[in-house]
């Protein structure tokens, strides 16, 4: 199937044949560079395209590489490391501030040059923290001047809570010349190029933001620096990219990327093998085996950096008993789950936490072994007598959600565990707080690459689990707090482990599951690599046909 | 008649209010919207900007009455996904589909109508077998099934038609199969059924041993006879115009009313659910009473009553 339809190869056409009378300008615009057709379940949840507002799987997919770039990226095809982006180089002043050298030369879609003014607006109160402060403010004073947003550019709520969760301590940014920029977090942290590096730490134009009319038509059509910038976006419908020529990493190898929303697997998988998509995402593992059959098709895609977890509610009669919820991590055999479920095609992580970590990456870790003699033992430690355990279950947010909780309750049920499943609708039901809640499932990303943007986040004092009144560990809350303020690394990673020994050990909070992971079917025709995330790269070298 | 066409309308009103509250109590006590548009990993400081900002930090019967003075003031709310008038999001999406469900009753009708009135004429022959069987099938046959059916042979195999998207006429095709093949299979049964029982009245036997002609006894006593059901069915589809097509347009990424319906109700984004249903529930009295009217034009007896009972 041609990645080029008739109308397009038409164009092409008329356009060599005009460059017999106009040679000089038809030669600039041929461009035989291919387009190609990506089918995704969503676009975007929030029918924005701005990465404060629009923070899921689906936005990571359209954003990374092809829209937004941060001052600090990640290497998408080599194990997510930190690299230079938008930033050359970077280093500390002290343990609260960082400053960094920009990239010159780097073009906005618009035009425009990106300078450290670019930066410092893409971290100011009006596209950013609004009203928000530093948790520790005092020490700094900071942003002396909240402004009041012009009619139409108010944020939306989230955006400011979202930006200051990122950055809960930076007090400003400053440009200290055209191309350096420095930070100044109002405590000390080591995290900050990690923070850098996140999602949401990304830069705008603020020529861009300042022409657009309103927030939304600014948010929905964003002048950043990616390699495709956006031409058409009808929410939840499709989205059309189209080469950013002035790139700086190089002309682009696509010339159009057209995301469109087509909800339903079958469909995305119809439209790939009748040609119409030249890749199809979130195809279910299930569905692999028959996609290869067809040699012209293969499906990539591994492991993301998000996990699968069993999360317990220790206020539940049973689950109070430290034991019973230890009998539930060695009932499992998670290795059968990966391979029956996941075609063998994700893996065991090391608990919560992700190789990407370097440095704080607790090698030596492992999840709860599976022993079912062990888990029994535990259960007649703690004296259990078979008493029901509800399991809150959603139908299928996740993929394989239920039949992982029907093998679960079959292997915790082998080891004497009575675990009962209550089908919810919603969420909100899974969280309700009362005496029925018991298990629930969760997955847990990490944003950047320190601990402190998994564990500590979701499941230290301020994370959802203690906010929501599931689970509490005086022990494990000062580990966090050691790791969100210390600045000795050893001290810092002493921390972390002993966090896992207790969140995962001793006085279970979750148990991690497996990796989750996604996959993209193509035509394999196309020379592409995937990343190890929901990202997909189009950048130059990392496409052809 | 003022009072006949009143307490239409305050049914109407009624049916309306009763809608807009199940779907309020429905909706709100089976999921935070905040929940559903940041999902579970939101941090709680992010969902507690959401609820503030939309108010679903309110009490629930504050956020009803509230939601109710709206509308009653002619506000139909925002959507909370992107801020933009639910109703604005509501209207750009009914020409789509719209340009569905139009042509497919088109098809019902031309199809469905001389399928049920020809097998009808020829009970027992191959000819009603035939048409019976693929009316069977076509009622019987799940929408998602026949669409999915319909890509694999046309695009997947033969390559002719695109399998979704809206980009011009050409996607528009399977979708429109899809609807009209099953619509027109329930017209072609209704249609049989009713042309059989207005074939055996004994004004039929009348008018043919009077002499009439074969032709014209089916066309001046037959077919307006058997109309009242079939008219009755068409205004039921009729009523379907407007959110009739929520699977199709999911199998066929097709980006209509119905689709925005799925969306807004994944998300529990209240406005667009209730407005979407407020627009089914205007199109279904409206065609109601249209079908109300065709009965009074298609049988004179109903005219006659109704002046009967004026006097």
């Amino acid at each position: 199937m041609p990645l080029v339809s008739r109308r397009s190869a038409l164009g092409l056409g008329l356009a060599a044949a005009g460059s017999l009378a106009l040679p000089r300008f038809a030669i600039a615009q041929a461009d035989n560079r291919p387009s190609i057709t990506i089918a995704v379940q969503k676009v975007s949840n929030s029918n924005t395209l701005d990465v404060l507002r629009e923070q899921s799987n689906v936005g990571e997919r359209v954003f990374f590489s092809s829209i937004w770039e941060g001052l600090i990226g990640r290497d998408w095809l080599g194990g997510l490391k930190k690299v230079p982006l938008l930033a050359t180089e970077w280093k500390r002043i002290d343990a609260q501030t960082v400053e960094l050298k920009l990239r010159q030369g780097v073009k906005f879609h618009n035009g425009e040059e990106m300078t450290a003014e670019d930066v410092v607006f893409s971290f100011s109160r009006e596209r950013m923290f609004a009203a928000t402060e530093a948790k520790n403010r005092s020490t700094i004073k900071a942003f002396e001047r909240i402004p009041t947003p012009r009619p139409g550019k108010e944020l939306p709520p989230e955006v400011p809570a979202a930006a200051r969760r990122a950055w809960p301590d930076l007090a400003r940014v400053e440009a200290v010349d055209k191309y350096t920029v420095r930070f100044y977090n109002a405590t000390p942290d080591l995290t900050l190029e990690g923070r850098l590096s996140r999602y949401g730490s990304d830069i705008m134009s603020r020529k861009g933001w300042e022409d657009a009319a309103s927030y939304l038509d600014w948010a929905r059509k964003p002048v950043t620096t990616g390699p495709y910038k956006i031409v058409d976006f009808k929410p939840d419908t499709y989205l059309v990219l189209e080469a950013h020529d002035e790139y700086w990493g190089g002309r682009p190898p696509l010339k159009r990327i057209r995301f469109v929303e087509v909800p339903e697997v079958p469909s995305r998988i119809n439209g790939l093998l009748s040609g119409e998509y030249q890749f199809a995402c979130d195809i279910p593992p299930d569905q692999i085996v028959g996609i290869e059959k067809n040699a012209a098709f293969e499906v990539q895609g591994g492991t993301i950096l998000n996990h699968r977890l069993t999360v317990f509610d220790k206020n539940h009669a049973v689950l109070a008993n430290p034991l019973v919820r230890r009998a539930f991590t060695h009932a499992i055999d998670r290795q059968a789950i990966v391979d029956s479920l996941w075609a063998g095609r994700t893996k065991v992580p090391k608990g919560l936490q992700w190789d990407y970590y370097d440095d704080m990456f607790v090698s030596d870790w492992d999840v709860p072994k599976y022993d079912p003699a062990l888990a029994m033992d535990l259960l007649k430690q703690a004296g259990y007598k078979g008493d029901a355990i509800p399991y809150r279950l959603l139908n299928n947010y996740y993929t394989n959600q239920v039949p992982t909780a029907q093998i679960l309750v079959e292997m915790w049920k082998a080891v004497g565990l009575n675990v009962e499943i209550q089908t919810k609708e919603s969420w909100t039901q899974i969280m309700e707080r009362n005496d029925s809640r018991g298990v629930r499932d969760w997955s847990n990303s990490a944003p950047f690459n320190d601990p402190v943007s998994s564990i500590v986040a979701q499941h230290g004092p301020n994370g959802q689990q203690q906010q929501i009144g599931e689970w509490t560990n005086v022990e494990a809350n000062q580990m966090a707090e050691i790791m969100e303020t210390s600045i000795d690394p050893a001290q810092r990673k002493k921390a972390f482990r002993r966090m896992l020994e207790i969140c995962e050990r001793e006085d279970p909070a979750y148990t991690v599951l497996h990796q989750n992971a996604t996959f993209t079917a193509k035509q394999k025709s196309i020379k592409w690599k995937t990343a190890p995330a929901f990202a997909m790269d189009f950048r130059p070298g990392n496409f052809a046909l | 008649m003022v009072y006949f066409i009143l307490s239409r309308i305050a049914r109407a009103v009624i049916t309306v209010a009763l809608v807009v509250t199940f779907a309020f109590v429905v909706l709100r006590l089976s999921g935070d919207p905040a929940l559903m548009i940041m999902g579970p990993e939101a941090p709680p400081e992010v969902l507690a900007a959401f609820r503030s900002a939309w108010g679903l930090d309110l009490p629930i019967w504050q956020q009803y009455f509230s939601y109710f003075g709206a509308i009653a003031q002619g506000e139909l709310g925002r959507s909370m996904r992107d801020g933009r008038p639910a109703i604005e999001l509501v209207l750009e999406r009914i020409p789509s589909t719209l340009a569905l469900t139009l042509p497919a009753l088109a098809m019902k009708v031309g199809i469905g109508l001389p399928a049920g009135i020809y097998a009808a004429l020829h009970r027992g022959g191959p000819i009603d077998r035939l048409v019976m069987t693929l009316a069977v099938a076509g009622f019987t046959v799940p929408s998602f099934v026949l669409g999915l059916v319909l890509v694999l042979v046309f695009s997947v195999m033969l390559g002719w038609l695109p399998s979704g998207g809206q980009d011009s006429w050409r996607h528009a095709i399977l979708p429109v199969l899809t609807l009209g093949i099953g619509g027109a299979a329930i017209l072609a049964r209704f249609t049989r059924s009713a042309m059989l029982e207005v074939l055996g009245q004994p004004y039929m036997r009348t008018a043919l041993a009077k002499g009439v002609p074969w032709h014209v006894a089916i066309r001046s006593h037959a077919l307006p006879n058997a109309a009242i059901p079939t008219v009755t069915i068409i205004g039921f589809m009729v009523g379907t115009l407007i959110a009739g097509a929520v699977v199709v347009e999911s199998v066929f990424s097709w980006p209509g009313v119905g689709r925005l319906l799925v969306v807004a109700v994944a998300n529990r984004d209240l406005a667009v659910v209730q407005c979407i249903l407020l627009l089914v529930a205007a199109t279904m009295v409206a065609s109601n009473l249209l079908v109300d009217f065709l009965y009074g034009y298609l049988d004179p007896r109903l005219r006659t009553g109704a002046r009967a009972g004026a006097h």
